[in-house]
């Protein structure tokens, strides 16, 4: 395990799906798609799209989850629902009025539609700080990031450049085969 | 004024560290809201009467135009304009139940207010905290114009203007301008402005919120400035007709008021008012061609103008109906608004019940049926559809719904019983249904109070403070 550094887990900015800011959701999915395509189908596919800023540096990224929030009604159309919560209404009430409001919304055709129409950096997850590691860390000192701070993925840096990602995927992969080892 | 300013200080400190977990710092918006010469300018006064307790305790406080009745202690604190009266306390040797708990109370309750800065703020009525049933406490508490904390013994916490905390215990919150919260208890909450908030656990829960645009245009605060918008205008317009009230050492009633009745001599009485068997008129009421049924009342800062009330009406504190026809029965919550035209009047049929911070403004007639609860804000017959329901329809619910902006959940029977058994209470308090024997209430128990005054120091630097005074019999 102890061999293991984070640029040897790690999958290239080459090789991930990337938009730049402006992108469209449907940009987005389609660089998904053409990085999945591109990528080794021996390994785990990618979960995201990075967003780069002009400079070509990561600012965010959009996981599956960011891009289904996008097609659901704006916090501004639910009329207070969110907070119901917080008053003592019950878990079920509040589902229910999701529900209801779900079936009076835009059909999911048209909230297709208008995703196009959406930019990437009103629905991406901002990377924050602590979401960095050092190409040349190792991997005991990546997994305790990832646990700590309860994250999928790290962004990998080489002299404040963002060169690569490393996914929970690869390293759980690694993980798994030097258990393999240990029990052999 | 050097003390005056040092308690200010220590207020505003103790307050903030209360609310430090919210990040809300009551400083800027409480920065000059009251100018400090205003706090030497008034007089504070207290009421006795045979029938209300006597035991008063001021320490280092300030009570510039505030009123006290009953029992209390101030320490550390700031009132101004603020009516403490304690004429609900419970008394030694009353059991207090609670669910399946029938509790004695040890000894009279007492309202304390200690390290506090109340603007016209109201406290009325008793606890019902069963954990502290004879200290009705008032702590590290900052409230703002026309506030009511009406039997809610309350820590920490800060409330807008025309805010109302009722039959709630609070800690360390902050209540938004003109939002009403009776919850039982609550802790550590920051409630947006107007927001209405009625629950009880286990049996209902009824929750609207003003859209932030509308509301603004009756009522809006925002720090560094006092606060704005139709209702203080309203109040404003009518405040030198206070000053006359409270200016003068002796007045006699203007209209004619029955043996069983009580009108409050620091109450403003306009021509054309008609005051009937057992109605209660309380100080700071302001009534101008009103004519008020047998047993209705009007209670602190409520305005009735024009409008006839049918009786047995209960118009709680802050309350505002101009232009209005009141069927027999109609409850009108606290610090609601309710204006019809001279040309387009509201009407109201009898038995409703109008929620606490209902705001009814209407350009064209309104008819609200008879047995209807209505909330929110209403501008038009349309908006009923969405802020009414017939209280019969209400009580066959055990459903929750969503109607409009509102949300509600639990026992629409238990909802509507708590509120009619509130109105009842009211009435019997107020002594609505005195019959010549029985039945006293306030009506009858407040008509001849005597007024005292106490004033601070004039000058020097304790100005401003009043000395260490105890009254008691």
């Amino acid at each position: 395990m102890e061999k293991y550094l984070v640029r040897d887990l790690m999958v290239p900015l080459s090789e991930y799906a990337t938009v730049h800011v402006g992108a469209t959701l449907f940009d987005a999915v389609l660089a998904l798609e053409k990085a999945q395509e591109e990528f080794d189908h021996t390994r785990y596919k990618h979960r995201g799209i990075l967003i780069m800023d002009k400079n070509n540096r990561v600012i965010g990224k959009l996981s599956h989850l960011d891009t289904l929030r996008a097609l659901e009604p704006k916090p501004d159309e639910v009329h207070g629902i969110k907070e119901l919560g917080q008053f003592g209404f019950s878990a079920k009430f509040v589902r229910n009025l999701r529900k209801q409001q779900r079936r009076q919304g835009e059909p999911l055709k048209d909230l297709c539609k208008k995703a196009v129409m959406l930019r990437v950096e009103d629905f991406m997850h901002t990377t924050a700080e602590d979401e960095f590691i050092d190409h040349a860390a190792t991997l005991d000192m990546a997994i305790h990031q990832l646990v700590q701070d309860k994250l999928l993925s790290l962004m990998v840096t080489r002299d404040d450049n963002t060169i690569g990602i490393l996914r929970l995927a690869d390293v759980f992969a690694a993980v798994y085969h030097a258990m393999k080892e240990c029990t052999l | 004024m050097k003390a005056l300013k040092e308690l200010f200080d220590r207020i505003v400190q103790r307050v903030n560290i209360n609310l430090r977990e919210l990040a809300f710092d009551v400083q800027p918006f409480v920065k000059d809201l009251v100018q400090f010469n205003q706090l030497v300018k008034f007089y504070a006064f207290y009421g006795i009467t045979p029938h209300h307790l006597l035991d008063f305790q001021f320490r280092h406080s300030n009570l510039a135009g505030s009123y006290f009745l009953g029992k209390c202690r101030t320490t550390n604190s700031i009132l101004y304009k603020s009516d403490i009266r304690g004429d609900e306390l419970k008394k030694k040797g009353d059991i207090f139940q609670y669910q399946d708990f029938q509790i004695p109370v040890s000894k009279d309750e007492g309202i304390r207010i200690e390290d506090s800065f109340l603007i016209k703020t109201l406290v009325h009525n008793y606890s019902h905290d069963p954990e502290t049933l004879e200290k009705f406490f008032i702590n590290n508490t900052l409230s703002t114009h026309y506030a009511n904390i009406h039997g809610s013994p309350t820590d920490g916490s800060f409330l807008g203007p025309f805010a109302t905390v009722d039959l709630t215990t609070m800690n360390d919150c902050v209540i938004g301008t003109f939002s009403y919260v009776q919850a039982g208890e609550i802790s550590h909450l920051n409630i947006d402005p107007g927001t209405v908030w009625v629950r009880s656990p286990n049996n209902f829960n009824f929750l609207y919120r003003y859209p932030q645009d509308k509301l603004s245009h009756y009522i809006h605060f925002a720090a560094g400035a006092p606060p704005q918008g139709l209702l203080i205008d309203f109040v404003e317009d009518r405040k030198e007709a206070f000053q006359r009230v409270f200016e003068t050492m002796t007045i006699d009633p203007s209209v004619a008021v029955p043996h069983n009745a009580s009108l409050d001599r620091f109450a403003v009485i306009k021509p054309k008012t008609h005051i009937s068997d057992n109605v209660l008129v309380a100080q700071r009421a302001f009534l101008q061609n009103a004519w008020m049924g047998k047993g209705a009342n009007a209670q602190e800062n409520c305005y009735i103008i024009n409008s006839r009330l049918e009786g047995f009406n209960v118009t709680a504190h802050g309350a505002k109906i101009i232009e209005a026809d009141l069927g027999l029965n109609v409850f009108v919550g606290f610090n609601s608004f309710l204006r019809g035209r001279p040309e387009c009047r509201l009407s109201i049929g009898k038995e409703s019940i109008i929620m606490p911070h209902t705001i009814i403004d209407i350009k064209e007639p309104l008819k609200i049926p008879a047995g209807h609860l209505v909330w929110g804000l209403v501008t038009c017959p349309a908006d009923l559809e969405t802020n009414s329901i017939a209280l019969q329809a209400l009580t066959k619910t055990n459903e929750a719904f969503a109607l409009g902006s509102m949300f509600f959940e639990g026992h629409g029977a238990r909802f509507v019983t708590a509120f009619r058994d509130r109105i009842q209470h009211i009435l019997e308090a107020n002594g609505a249904f005195y019959d010549g024997m029985k039945n006293k209430g306030h009506a009858q128990k407040n008509q001849n109070i005597s007024f005292n005054t106490i004033q601070p120091y004039p000058e020097g630097e304790f100005k401003g403070v009043y000395p260490t005074i105890i009254i008691r019999p």
